[in-house]
């Protein structure tokens, strides 16, 4: 069995019309066999109104985070204001290179405005309005494509990240035991975790 | 011990103080500075103005040749006093930082930011061992997301903003005049007659017309000086 522990993992992003929703199973693996942890959390704030979901291994997807905030921090205190979005996503590709890490990010601008990025372990950029990452992409994809609506709420959205949370979590052997809910409004970053995602639906 | 010598070791050494206090290379490098002629600053509501006057010691001399503004990526340029040559290096230094941001962030680079990095960078040659401090001083002049923005470095790395400035000899004295004469809300167009004005020194025989440069909404621009 491998030995190095993995998130296998769903986790989805996807813009709202006053936000994104970030959201993620919470289950980490080993060889995608066996359940090594019940309450994984896969998706971490990195900026005040920014949140990364990560996937891939457990260690990459952590020093990926303790970076990007070390750069979104240094900048904020250097510069006397917030890094931008696009700022935020090439120092993100900037840091990933080298790591084992599949990373969305997703914020919200100083304008109000949502942006969601996947970033790639080579440094690749992609904006996009939702997707997914992890072992459990293709299942929650499906979801996504069916029930995104990009005249959705936040709370809107919410359901739906649920909905592509919980699909994968029936159907991937390396994602369940509930999920994170992470909300990016102009207000900042609210997140929070239930034991199962109907909680969230109900 | 340094006794039998005319000079002191902090007289000789940019990163040794004085006992007062004072770092006398990073005094003798701002008076050359004043060796040099002046350039002026002046920023408006809807751009910055540079202007640099040139001193034409011969007729055979190619007035383009003497360069004392420089443009440092579209939206910033620099007008430079006190020794071209270290003048030369600061902007080479400023050309990098600009794109340096490009690549780290995807993003131009702010004013104030490209200030903070040139400062910076004058300040390491007032502290590191066998070096000398830059003999020269730089505007730093950008206009961005409407705002125009005018900042001076001198060689000790101390940057400053202002509305309206002069570097090199005779800065003094032009000051006064901007400070008599600047209007903030004065149209760019009034600015580089100001500049003109300013720089036109009626008892200098050399004195040639002085080089200018915009900086707007349209991105840095040169005016033929000989207009």
């Amino acid at each position: 069995m491998d030995k190095v522990l993995k998130t296998g993992t769903t986790t989805v992003a996807l813009k709202a019309t006053d936000g994104v929703v970030l959201a993620a199973d919470r289950r980490a693996s080993l060889g995608g066999r066996f359940v090594a942890n019940k309450n994984a959390i896969k998706i971490e704030p990195v900026h005040d109104r920014a949140a990364v979901t990560i996937s891939g291994s457990v260690g990459g997807g952590q020093a990926f985070v303790r970076q990007l905030r070390v750069q979104s921090d240094l900048y904020e205190t250097r510069r006397d204001r917030e890094m931008s979005m696009d700022a935020l996503a090439q120092t993100a590709a900037n840091v990933i290179r080298g790591m084992q890490a599949q990373p969305l990010l997703g914020g919200v601008d100083v304008d109000g405005t949502p942006r969601v990025f996947q970033i790639d372990g080579a440094g690749g950029v992609i904006e996009d309005d939702y997707t997914a990452s992890g072992s459990g992409m293709t299942v929650a994809t499906g979801a996504l494509e069916r029930l995104y609506d990009p005249e959705m709420s936040v709370e809107e959205a919410v359901d739906v990240a649920a909905e592509a949370i919980a699909a994968a979590s029936e159907r991937d052997t390396a994602s369940g035991n509930g999920i994170t809910v992470t909300r990016i409004t102009a207000d900042g970053v609210q997140q929070d975790t239930y034991d199962d995602t109907t909680e969230v639906l109900a | 011990m340094m006794g039998n010598n005319d000079r002191q070791a902090y007289d000789r050494n940019s990163n040794i103080f004085s006992p007062d206090g004072r770092l006398y290379q990073v005094e003798y490098a701002r008076e050359a500075v004043k060796q040099g002629s002046a350039s002026v600053g002046i920023r408006t509501n809807d751009g910055v103005v540079l202007a640099a006057a040139r001193r034409v010691r011969s007729p055979l001399l190619e007035e383009r040749s003497v360069e004392k503004l420089h443009k440092v990526d579209e939206f910033h340029g620099v007008a430079s006093a006190g020794h071209v040559a270290d003048a030369r290096q600061l902007v080479d230094v400023a050309r990098r930082a600009a794109q340096v941001e490009r690549l780290r962030y995807g993003e131009p680079i702010t004013t104030d930011q490209l200030t903070t990095e040139i400062s910076e960078h004058i300040q390491e040659y007032t502290q590191s061992g066998g070096t000398r401090p830059y003999g020269a001083a730089l505007l730093i002049a950008g206009f961005q997301d409407g705002d125009a923005r005018l900042f001076e470095t001198d060689p000790s790395g101390t940057a400053i903003e202002w509305q309206a400035t002069a570097i090199g000899g005779g800065s003094d004295r032009i000051r006064e005049e901007l400070e008599e004469q600047y209007d903030p809300e004065m149209s760019v167009e009034d600015a580089v007659a100001l500049a003109r004005d300013v720089l036109t020194d009626e008892d200098d025989e050399d004195g040639a017309e002085p080089t200018i440069a915009v900086i707007t909404a349209d991105g840095y621009e040169p005016r033929d000086g000989g207009e």
